[in-house]
């Protein structure tokens, strides 16, 4: 995957370019906001990791921009700033994806990756992984041509994992997609979810799908 | 300290005494004047018009009878008891005859004129008083010179009494304004310099300086209070920021200790990637820990001294029931019973993101601090007063009374937390919140335990306008 980082903080952006570079992806550094709009206009890439606070150009105004040029690459904003209002700001400019610093570096692989596998998924009516079939219409879910029954919330988690199957997905990604919440708990409640969760599709199975990746988060795997 | 003169002198009490000074002076002339012609002026005009009729009378008698019946006249007249005081004078002044032995007044040229004068005169029992007359002179025909006055008597000495009165009264009422307009003046820089050398103790550092108080509730004592209330606030805030550095400092250290601690031990030890990688996973979470505290310490700061929050309407019966269902696996999973009874169509004017946290930290603070087998319950209710009452109950340990407000400080954890994690600014964040959307959060009691109370959080918010 080709990946664009506009970071002015060169320190910063060594680190990110190892991290992305050792995730398989080649990256392009830019280090300042202007140069980073003319690279995205020309380079072809397939992701922009973006930073908010840019010297030249900010990166709000740089997705604006971009989307008003007819630009989809997705890009992902990272920002000091992640109130509400700025991450609503930096969507509603046309931003992907909107990364509080600081941030670790699993967060942001698997935000990237997140972006790039997400960008083709149309208006699916039915999902499936392995054996697991979600109908998103009939709002059922059948693991082996059995019918699994799971609560809305329920629901809506498995929906996301299987829509990212295969990545590795973090728990600040579920908690900002399938609970729309912007805090960080201070207790395990995610895991006592996907352990609910697992119980309801893996326990009765023999090949295991949701796979808990260390350190990182879960992943659905077939 | 005796304040300055100079310095009284420019106190706007002291203005406002002289300009009532002068109102005062002016008040007196006016009256005196009034007073004046209302008395003495009258007297002279009654007395002058008879004056003038006598005049017409022996000027009458001169015509019809000369030199002589004039003389014969006013010399009758002048030995009859009356108020009428006669002097008949050759053309060159010498006095023919009349009561006294010369003109009291130059005599007039021609035409007649009015004459008004004192003069020394017996009363009664024989004692020289000063008297007072007024009335006319001028010359006759071939230039004898005659004058008829009336002696004012009496009145003339009590209005002049009542003249010198009023003058007394005005001199003694000017100073008596000047004297209080300064001593309210003196009153006033007194009691504006303890106010003014409270704010100097205050600023050289002494923060528990108060302005002192009378306790007659005028405009000083008033300033005085709403000064003591700002002071008191102040210093409540430079105590809650000394407490925060301090906690800052111990809290922050600690983490930051242990973190290079694993760095340096990995870095000692003989080289084993194993034990290194988790070094590094250790020194990763203690960095995680610490940055965890930058951000709520930073939100806070943001919560407390931000103004462009933008407030909304917020739905805080669907947010309550999902975060009831959000944090419920988890509380069954520590063994607790988490129960939510929320109206319907609960509405707070408010900021969707804090909203939410607020409530979630009430949440958490609940799991964190009961054991298992406990209790916590969300309830969220319309009071009568309107407003959105939500409360967090546990039957945990419950905090007492006396430490509830201590608890709301930023990084005030009691002893019995210090064990659990934790930063200390879960419920200073929530009441932060609270004051933010012109609420509150009020710690009470909270679930029956045995003969004990858990802890009852209550976070009251304004409802959304209709």
């Amino acid at each position: 995957m080709r990946v664009l980082l506009v970071e002015d903080d060169l320190d910063m952006a060594e680190s990110l370019k190892a991290s992305l570079a050792a995730d398989s992806h080649d990256v392009d550094h830019a280090g300042d906001g202007e140069l980073g709009e003319n690279m995205a206009l020309n380079g072809g890439y397939d992701v922009i990791v973006l930073d908010r606070m840019l010297p030249k150009k900010q990166g709000v105004a740089i997705v604006r921009d971009l989307r008003g040029k007819g630009v989809s690459t997705p890009v992902l904003i990272l920002s000091a700033l992640h109130d509400e209002d700025h991450r609503i700001e930096g969507l509603n400019a046309g931003a992907n994806d909107y990364l509080g610093k600081p941030f670790s570096t699993r967060e942001l692989l698997a935000r990237v990756r997140s972006l790039w596998h997400g960008r083709d998924l149309g208006p699916a009516t039915r999902l499936q992984v392995g054996d697991l079939e979600m109908d998103l219409l009939a709002r059922t879910v059948k693991r082996d041509g059995k019918k699994l029954d799971l609560q809305p919330r329920e629901f809506r988690l498995l929906e996301y994992l299987m829509r990212h199957a295969g990545q590795t997905v973090t728990r600040k990604m579920l908690l900002e997609n399938v609970w729309d919440y912007h805090f960080d708990p201070q207790t395990n409640v995610i895991d006592v979810h996907i352990s609910r969760l697992r119980s309801k599709i893996d326990r009765d199975f023999a090949q295991t799908l949701l796979h808990t990746v260390r350190g990182s988060g879960y992943r659905l795997e077939g | 300290m005796r304040p300055r003169l100079d310095a009284l002198l420019r106190t706007t009490t002291f203005r406002l005494a002289l300009v009532q000074a002068g109102v005062v002076l002016a008040f007196v002339v006016a009256m005196l004047v009034y007073v004046y012609f209302a008395t003495v002026g009258q007297l002279i005009r009654d007395s002058n018009v008879l004056a003038d009729q006598e005049y017409a009378t022996l000027e009458r008698a001169y015509a019809e009878g000369g030199m002589r019946r004039l003389n014969q006249e006013v010399v009758e007249r002048a030995a009859r008891q009356g108020p009428f005081l006669y002097v008949l004078a050759e053309s060159n002044g010498t006095v023919v005859t009349g009561d006294f032995q010369e003109l009291p007044t130059a005599p007039a040229e021609t035409t007649p004129e009015r004459v008004d004068f004192s003069f020394e005169r017996e009363d009664e029992s024989g004692a020289q008083v000063r008297g007072r007359a007024s009335g006319r002179v001028g010359r006759l025909i071939n230039g004898p010179i005659l004058l008829v006055a009336r002696d004012l008597g009496d009145s003339a000495v009590i209005a002049g009494r009542i003249t010198q009165v009023l003058w007394t009264v005005a001199i003694v009422g000017l100073v008596v304004s000047v004297v209080s307009g300064l001593l309210a003046a003196t009153q006033a820089a007194r009691r504006a310099e303890a106010l003014s050398n409270t704010a100097r103790e205050v600023m050289s550092g002494d923060l528990t300086r108060r302005a002192p108080v009378r306790g007659v509730g005028d405009e000083f004592d008033e300033l005085a209070v709403a000064m003591n209330a700002m002071l008191d606030r102040l210093e409540r805030l430079m105590h809650t920021t000394r407490t925060a550095g301090d906690a800052i400092a111990h809290d922050l250290r600690s983490p930051l200790t242990r973190f290079r601690q694993k760095l340096e031990n990995a870095l000692e030890a003989p080289p084993d990637s194993e034990a290194d990688r988790e070094a590094l996973r250790k020194a990763v979470d203690e960095a995680d820990r610490l940055l965890g505290m930058f951000a709520a310490v930073l939100k806070l700061a943001r919560v407390e001294t931000a103004s462009n929050w933008k407030l909304h309407r917020v739905d805080a019966s669907e947010i309550l029931r999902e975060l009831a269902e959000f944090y419920e696996p988890a509380a069954e999973e520590q063994g607790l019973k988490l129960r939510a009874e929320v109206q319907d169509g609960l509405v707070v004017r408010g900021e969707h993101g804090l909203f939410t946290q607020a409530v979630s930290n009430l949440i958490e603070n609940a799991l964190k601090y009961t054991p298992t087998g406990g209790n916590v319950e969300v309830r969220a209710l319309r009071r009568p007063d309107g407003r959105i009452e939500i409360d967090v109950l546990d039957d945990g340990p419950g905090v007492p009374p006396a430490e509830r407000d201590r608890v709301l400080e930023r990084f005030v954890r009691l002893e019995t937390a210090r064990s659990t994690p934790g930063v200390g600014l879960g419920l200073s964040l929530v009441a932060a919140v609270a004051r933010l959307h012109q609420g509150g959060l009020h710690l009470r009691d909270g679930l029956p335990n045995g003969e004990k109370t858990g802890l009852g959080a209550a976070l009251v918010l304004p409802a959304a306008a209709a």
